[in-house]
């Protein structure tokens, strides 16, 4: 493996996040190849992590745009501070200043409130990390626009001209594939599709999540939701609802799985009341067996 | 761009052309991103190679398994690299144009020089009102062609929608305050009026899924008609047909004439009016194509009688998984337009409480119905 990447790999982890080769060597790719990461994958297996530990590991600020449907320029790139303005036009008016001047006046920077996207490309200490949340929300329009911001890192506004990237942003874009992204947009990036952990991977994540979790209690834990997954369910639970479920054990003073107590939290797992009356008795006792086994 | 390692752009070029004779969509900036991504990995590294060529060409899950085993044939350094014959083309029809005929009892489609020519038939003037009241299943060819265009009208005003997203209109709307200042300026800094926006027309997106059993044949062709006129003027819709099983038609339709393209998703869809397992279609639908085609802009469609020869619970669990997702469900059901008719059929009843509009759709006029619920 090369060693730059394993270099990622290390760091992520020491930033609380275990990665594998592939998470890391998509990351890595990124950063060199100066590229948006497109991170697709089911609810709670650690897209949004990425971002996060990324710009932990690089040491910056993370700049969030959640995207949602009807998400427009106004919240996602700048706004005037109309308030500012108005004020400063008054107090213009009162000083009987010249009406050609006004504009210069109060289009300038100083009344530009910048939102996540411009904020990222007029960042002066560095390059940030960008994290675009389930694009797959916004509306095709907004994605068309985003095609165009990542492609040049540049933003024109009317009032002021073009303000260029000082430094490009590190990207990372994450969609739960509630629908499909466009293909320019996919093309544009380099792609990531993270699947379910597997057992050892789990179980290193809750150590690392979960303090004061037991050895024992971890496996357990671990080898009940990965069975669980298996299963025929609308929503299968994430890493997410696995660190969830142990933190709720762990303060209940559980120290094992038993019938009972998998009843009592199941809901941890399991957020949807068909998947919950499916998980019957039976299906329990089977899941419990197989969790308790030796190996 | 790549040192030190000859020949290994030809590797890769060879590489791209077998993804795309495979179906995996490949374009020339995924190949320079991928040469790019060969600089910063370790080379020898099969597996990282693996992974680093999968994330830089931007590969699918659902393509994973092809791209696993090309990736074995071409970069395991075993086989040497072989090319597949493409996909060929669907045969062409040679017989001559096809039309809606009708024989009296139903609608069918024949070749034009075939011995069951309409004869005697004059082709005459509908009046449309009456026409929009007509069953479907009543009309005459000459009928049948109005029919068509009237359906085609109706399927562009169904094609628009209000979205969430503001622009900027004359009428009424919120404020627009970016708008409203930079007017203001105009005026030496008074505001004589403000500038306002309003949502946005936007194309909703569709999926209608057909029943084109036995029971549904003499209404099938003509929604089928109205199918296509959809998919004319949308960008975003997704036509299927089921009966026993389920197919996904919307990519036949594209370009050809009306007539030409029913006869051809007849002799691609099995049992085409055949039995019914309504449930078992659904649910295939809902485990394959949910994720990619339902969202909350989509309004399903389902035109079926609900004579169901399968399983009602599966029925109602496909029912529930759309209910959750989709916008709108409407299901029409050409039954409704008699009067003597109840939904007694076991689908029927089963499938009632997720829809959000049950109707007819046995004539023009319960079809334009539709248009509340869409837009």
């Amino acid at each position: 493996m090369n060693e730059e990447i394993r270099a990622m790999q290390a760091a992520m982890e020491r930033g609380g996040y275990i990665a594998e080769p592939a998470i890391a060597t998509a990351v890595f790719l990124a950063k060199e190849m100066k590229k948006p990461l497109l991170v697709e994958g089911e609810a709670g297996v650690g897209k949004t992590e990425i971002a996060k530990v990324l710009a932990k590991v690089l040491a910056t600020e993370l700049i969030r745009l959640q995207c949602y449907e009807g998400l427009d320029t106004n919240t996602a790139l700048y706004e005037w501070n109309y308030q500012r303005q108005l004020l400063r036009l008054k107090i213009a008016e009162r000083e009987g200043r010249d009406p050609g001047k006004l504009e210069e006046l109060i289009f300038g920077r100083e009344y530009l409130l910048e939102r996540p996207l411009l904020r990222a490309i007029t960042r002066r200490e560095g390059p940030a990390v960008l994290l675009i949340d389930e694009i797959d929300r916004a509306d095709d329009g907004f994605e068309a626009f985003l095609l165009e911001v990542l492609s040049d890192f540049q933003i024109t506004i009317p009032e002021l001209g073009t303000i260029r990237a000082e430094h490009a942003p590190l990207v990372v874009l994450t969609s739960n594939r509630t629908r499909e992204i466009g293909d320019a947009l996919r093309r544009r990036c380099l792609y990531l599709y993270i699947e379910h952990p597997d057992l050892e991977k789990e179980l290193r994540i809750l150590h690392g999540k979960v303090p004061g979790v037991s050895e024992h209690l971890a496996r357990a834990v671990s080898r009940f939701v990965q069975k669980l997954r298996g299963r025929d369910l609308r929503k299968l639970p994430g890493v997410a609802e696995t660190i969830d479920w142990a933190q709720a054990l762990v303060r209940l003073h559980r120290d094992r799985l038993d019938a009972e107590t998998v009843r009592d939290t199941l809901g941890c797992l399991l957020k949807d009341e068909q998947d919950l009356k499916k998980t019957g008795e039976d299906a329990v006792a089977e899941l419990l067996a197989y969790a308790s086994a030796k190996d | 761009m790549v040192s030190g390692a000859p020949g290994m752009v030809e590797q890769l070029a060879d590489f791209s052309g077998a993804m795309r004779t495979h179906g995996i969509r490949v374009g020339l900036g995924d190949e320079i991103d991928a040469a790019t991504a060969l600089t910063h990995l370790d080379l020898l590294d099969r597996h990282e190679l693996h992974r680093g060529l999968r994330i830089a060409f931007k590969v699918l899950p659902d393509a994973w398994p092809t791209f696993d085993r090309l990736f074995e044939e071409y970069w395991g350094g075993t086989v040497a690299p072989r090319r597949t014959v493409p996909k060929q083309a669907l045969p062409r029809d040679h017989r001559g144009p096809l039309q809606w005929q009708w024989d009296g009892q139903r609608v069918h489609l024949a070749a034009l020089d075939g011995p069951e020519a309409p004869s005697g038939e004059v082709p005459g003037y509908s009046p449309e009102a009456v026409l929009r009241r007509k069953p479907f299943d009543q009309l005459s060819a000459s009928e049948l062609a109005a029919m068509e265009r009237l359906l085609a009208r109706l399927a562009i005003r169904l094609a628009t929608r209000k979205s969430r997203r503001l622009i900027p209109t004359r009428g009424r709307g919120v404020v627009d305050l970016r708008r409203s200042f930079r007017r203001a300026l105009g005026t030496e800094g008074e505001f004589l009026g403000l500038a306002r926006r309003a949502r946005a027309l936007e194309e909703p997106s569709l999926v209608v899924l057909y029943d084109t059993s036995g029971s549904m044949d003499s209404y099938t062709r003509l929604l089928l008609a109205f199918a296509f006129a959809l998919r004319r003027v949308m960008k975003r819709v997704e036509i299927f047909a089921f009966n026993t099983t389920l197919n996904r038609i919307t990519g036949v339709i594209a370009p050809a004439r009306i007539a030409q393209t029913l006869e051809r998703i007849a002799a691609g869809v099995p049992d085409w009016s055949g039995g019914t397992r309504i449930g078992a279609c659904l649910a295939e639908f809902v485990a394959d194509y949910k994720e990619m085609m339902i969202s909350r802009h989509t309004t399903v469609v389902l035109v079926s009688d609900g004579l169901d020869h399968g399983d009602t619970d599966l029925l109602v669990r496909s029912m529930r998984d759309l209910r959750e997702r989709a916008r709108t469900i409407i299901w029409l059901n050409p039954l409704l337009g008699d009067p003597r008719y109840r939904p007694a059929a076991a689908g029927m009843q089963a499938a009632l409480p997720f829809v959000d509009h049950f109707g007819p759709a046995h004539n023009l006029e319960s079809l334009e119905g539709l248009l509340k619920f869409v837009a």
